[in-house]
């Protein structure tokens, strides 16, 4: 397998699927794999060629015969489909068909990365190396702590299980309390599980941990160092509520004079400015929202009403923020998501009509320790005395609705809005409708979908129990709600009925997609990992590495690397914490992934060539 | 009956200008938002459906692209930008062709180059025709216009013009009579009474005056756009066929030339209107045009224009040659754009529209016939 200085080999570079052969220029990248491998001293030709046709062996062989070539490297997205025709073209030509090796590299958007990486894969492939032994990264000592970005229910299973297997985590979360999206939810699907029933006890354990950090209302500002040492800046926003002090008794809440939406309650209810995000937050505490406080924002001139009730004297309305640093090893990014903003779709009436809800509106009004107590009610009209003007509130005691609309794919499969399938919209659409047929049994209920992605383990099973629910499941999304005499009237194509439908409901359940954290773009500048086309955090392979990311030490779970369920994401959860705890437990940071130049590679390469040849 | 399915009905379709067909993954929003889109006619989701599926003669039954008027509402929402109002448009270009009972429609649309050079061709024969008789059997001098002598009488053009439009309305007629065919008599599942062709006879005419169907559009403009179009084409067909004379006379007639000037005035305006919103692309009706649309519009601005310029040339500067000459150029424009335009390419909507209109009222009486047991008197009651 030796190269010895003197060998003739030819680079033919192989074009992706479809891509012609640029009369002047090329595609990204592809210039400057080009002239690299020109400039390495054994290469003696390098030439182009398209993925289709397959070329005839004929002409290769005269090829190789004109330039006396040794060896041939194929190079492109998919160098193997080409071999056959150039073994048979060497062996045509005398030359050893043994000699015609791959370089396999992906060009993507033509970044710097990506044209590193395929220019050290033609320097291997050239001199006959294996890739994988080229770019063995030197290794280092690796700092055993470990970073959690997001505290929703990824953040809580990374951080857990690593804390668990004795490493220590540092947990940063943005918001006032631990527990993300999933806190807010009823149920969960298939298993219609309580999803607090499963997370409460996590979150406590998190919150409890010796060895887990809990920062609430942190972010991370600045990251410094390598794979396996980074230092991290985090700044810890005042929670002007000494959390080992506040016994969570009241007091204060009842004396603030600001109320504002509720949060925690997607807007269903409301809060005041000193408040605890819901019973079970961790850390059991409450805060202040200082954007609300009649104190902070008043610079300390008026209020201040919740100091004086505070018996255990745990408030400090002047506190500052703070900015600390931590070192760790391994940072996992699990920031997950928000969902797609229902005023974008103007035809559903979204904030038009007070009874059109989305998904996490519903979740909150169907839950037991919701504001209706999970009385699914309709909004009604009140007099807000305050601030005199009339407005729409969940009563518990309101009117329950006699038919419920729930439309399918807001916001998702739709090149106007977000491309993508979220993928878990059918399935919490059709939990919604098991629980309005669950609680309000004379109530109708119609489901708009346009395709019913029930992939996952039972979830057909479940969309075949809700048909059998007495569930309308009309194939078609409806394309607006309309008013009609009062009204709210649904309108939709009944596709395999083959007919028009306006079904006139008191409810209409909007099925938002996910998208990307508004901060993720900052957050991927910050930590110099990619993005897809949508937002998404880029993994650093699909299939073999689908929690990794372009720079070693970092890693992504759940939502914010691409939209899945709460299965998936526990899953991948974990599979990140391995990734993490293998570097730590072994101590030392041997990740493959990058950060070497193709100089870099070229050299070692070199070098392990003289070896082998010496052998 | 089996269905025969032509797999390249939608590659037929894109000669018709159709694109993005094979994007549509059926959603059926479209059809919900279409303002017009109501039982038994649902659309445009299931004309996309038909293409994708290759129903040729399904297709060729069908009324509704002529009950759609390009809002283009459908194709604003479309979330897999399959552009359903495009293909409706294209769906009636294809359709003006398979009523074609000659074939020439196919032709002019499927090639802008046999369309151009129809048009010309038809318009050097009017140019040689106008000029021969003018020599022969008119005045004999392109110096008189009007009165005794004049090199085209107005008397002679009078003749001329009910021969074109009795021909041309003759070959609508019978493209009009394969229209009923393929969407109503051929159909099985609609059986309609003769009492109901008598009776519901006069929503052709009302149609094709009003447009009022039109109107029901979320933006009434577009409407009022083509009304006024019509109404001035209308105006200058009576004119014409009816007072081509009174408008030659010599003492001018000025009620005659009031309605001239408004027609002529409403034609330049909406033609021209047209003509920028086509260029500017700005609504989704005028995103796409197809090479005929074009050719249309042109042709209506060069009629109108040497219309009036013939009219200017003669009665205020006296120029009576160059009025001569313009008056052929006029024909020359006119002649062809109706011969090539009514029976064969997209003028001949004035009549498929109307008539769509009064054949989806048959099919959807007949329909509500069948499914009602008051109108099932002639069959035997079960019980």
């Amino acid at each position: 397998m030796s190269v010895a200085a003197s060998q003739r080999v030819g680079v033919f570079l192989i074009l992706d699927d479809g891509e012609r052969p640029p009369a002047r220029g090329g595609p990204p990248g592809l210039d400057l794999i080009r002239s690299y491998s020109s400039q390495l001293p054994e290469v003696v030709r390098v030439s182009t060629l398209p993925a289709t046709p397959r070329p005839d062996p004929l002409a290769l062989a005269s090829a190789i015969r004109r330039d006396t070539l040794e060896a041939v490297v194929l190079a492109g997205a998919n160098p193997g489909a080409l071999k056959p025709a150039f073994t048979r073209a060497m062996d045509l030509a005398g030359a050893d068909p043994a000699r015609v090796r791959l370089a396999r590299f992906r060009r993507g958007d033509g970044s710097d990365r990506a044209t590193e990486a395929a220019q050290a894969a033609v320097a291997c492939a050239v001199l006959g190396v294996p890739y994988h032994l080229a770019t063995i990264r030197e290794t280092r000592a690796v700092h055993a702590g470990t970073l959690v970005i997001g505290g929703g229910v990824a953040g809580i299973q990374a951080a857990l299980e690593i804390a668990d297997a004795g490493q220590r985590v540092v947990l940063v979360e943005k918001t006032g309390t631990l527990g993300g999206h999933m806190a807010m939810f009823d149920k969960t699907f298939p298993t219609l599980d309580c999803a607090a029933c499963i997370l409460t006890p996590k979150m406590v354990a998190v919150g409890q941990h010796e060895m887990i950090e809990v920062m609430t209302l942190s972010e991370v500002i600045g990251v410094d160092g390598t794979p396996g040492n980074y230092r991290v800046e985090i700044r810890n926003r005042a929670r002007r509520v000494d959390p080992a002090a506040c016994v969570a008794c009241h007091a204060c809440m009842e004396v603030c004079p600001t109320i504002v939406p509720s949060e925690f309650d997607a807007g269903i209810a409301t809060r005041k400015a000193i408040f605890m995000p819901f019973p079970q937050a961790v850390p059991n505490a409450y805060l202040i929202d200082a954007a609300s406080c009649v104190y902070v924002q008043t610079e300390g001139q008026r209020c201040g009403a919740c100091v004086k009730k505070c018996a255990k004297q745990a408030i400090d309305l002047d506190a500052e923020d703070e900015v600390v640093l931590r070192d760790v090893g391994n940072i996992i990014v699990a920031t997950g998501y928000e969902p797609f903003p229902a005023e974008q779709v103007e035809r559903y009436g979204f904030r038009r009509y007070p009874n059109v809800l989305t998904a996490l509106e519903f979740e909150r009004l169907t839950n037991a320790s919701g504001p209706t107590g999970g009385r699914i009610v309709m909004k009604t009209k009140r007099f807000n005395k305050r601030r005199k003007v009339e407005e729409w509130v969940c009563d518990p005691e309101g009117p329950q609705p006699a038919s419920v609309a729930i439309i399918h794919c807001v916001g998702s499969r739709d090149r106007n809005h977000n491309p993508y399938c979220s993928r878990v919209c059918c399935m919490y659409s059709l939990k919604f409708a098991h629980l309005v047929r669950e609680k309000l049994p004379d109530a109708r209920c119609y489901e708009f979908y346009i395709d019913m992605r029930a992939f996952g383990k039972g979830y057909e099973e479940f969309f075949e129990r809700i048909k059998e629910e007495g569930v309308a499941v009309v194939r078609g999304r409806s394309a607006k709600v309309i008013e009609k005499d009062g009204r709210m009237v649904v309108r939709g194509e009944d596709i395999l009925g083959d007919r028009m439908l306006e079904y006139p409901v008191d409810m209409v359940l909007l099925s938002v997609g996910l998208q990307p954290s508004p901060g993720s773009a900052d957050l991927a500048a910050l930590l110099g990992i990619g993005r897809d086309e949508h937002g998404f955090f880029r993994e650093l392979e699909y299939n073999a590495d689908p929690t990794g990311t372009e720079r070693g030490g970092i890693f992504v779970a759940g939502v914010c690397q691409g939209p899945k369920d709460i299965p998936d994401t526990v899953a991948q959860a974990a599979a990140v914490a391995a990734r993490a705890l293998r570097s730590v437990v072994s101590g030392i940071e041997r990740d493959s992934s990058g950060g070497l130049t193709a100089a870099q590679v070229e050299s070692r390469a070199r070098e392990l060539a003289t070896q082998l040849a010496a052998l | 009956m089996a269905v025969r399915a032509n797999p390249r009905l939608i590659d037929e379709l894109e000669l018709y200008g159709a694109e993005d067909v094979q994007k549509c993954y059926h959603c059926g929003n479209c059809s919900a938002v279409c303002p017009f889109s109501r039982e038994p006619f649902l659309f445009p989701r299931k004309s996309m459906r038909y293409l994708q599926m290759g129903l040729e003669e399904r297709l060729a039954g069908t009324l509704e692209p002529w009950l759609c008027y390009y809002c283009g509402e459908c194709s604003e929402q479309c979330p897999r930008e399959a552009e359903p109002g495009e293909t409706m448009m294209s769906i009636r270009r294809w359709l003006t062709a398979q009523y074609d009972v000659t074939g020439l429609s196919k032709l002019f649309y499927r090639s802008w180059r046999a369309e151009l050079a129809a048009v010309l061709l038809v318009a050097l024969l009017t140019g040689a025709g106008f000029l021969l008789f003018g020599l022969k059997y008119g005045g004999g001098s392109l110096g008189v216009y009007a009165g005794p002598g004049a090199f085209l009488p107005a008397s002679s053009v009078h003749v001329f013009d009910w021969i074109l439009g009795g021909t041309l309305a003759a070959l609508l007629a019978a493209n009009c009579a394969r229209m009923w065919w393929l969407t109503t008599g051929r159909d099985r599942r609609v059986r309609v009474p003769l009492l109901d062709y008598v009776t519901r006879a006069f929503l052709v005419p009302l149609h094709f005056v009003t447009q009022k169907r039109y109107r029901e559009c979320e933006s009434k403009r577009p409407w009022a756009v083509h009304f006024a179009l019509v109404a001035s084409y209308l105006t200058m067909l009576v004119l014409i066929m009816l007072f081509l004379e009174s408008l030659h006379a010599a003492p001018a007639n000025r009620l005659a030339h009031a309605f001239g000037y408004l027609a002529t005035a409403g034609l330049l305006g909406t033609t021209l209107y047209a003509l920028r919103g086509r260029w500017r692309r700005a609504t989704p009706l005028h995103r796409h045009s197809h090479e005929t649309d074009w050719v249309f519009l042109v042709l209506l601005v060069y009629v109108a224009a040497t219309g009036i310029l013939q009219h200017a040339l003669y009665r205020w500067f006296g120029l009576d040659t160059a009025a001569n000459v313009v008056y052929i150029a006029h024909l020359m424009g006119a002649v062809p754009m109706l011969a090539v335009e009514v029976p064969f390419s997209k003028w001949s909507h004035l009549a498929y529209r109307p008539l769509a209109m009064y054949f989806a009222d048959l099919h959807e009486r007949a329909l509500a016939r069948a499914a009602s047991p008051a109108g099932a008197q002639s069959v035997p009651a079960a019980a």
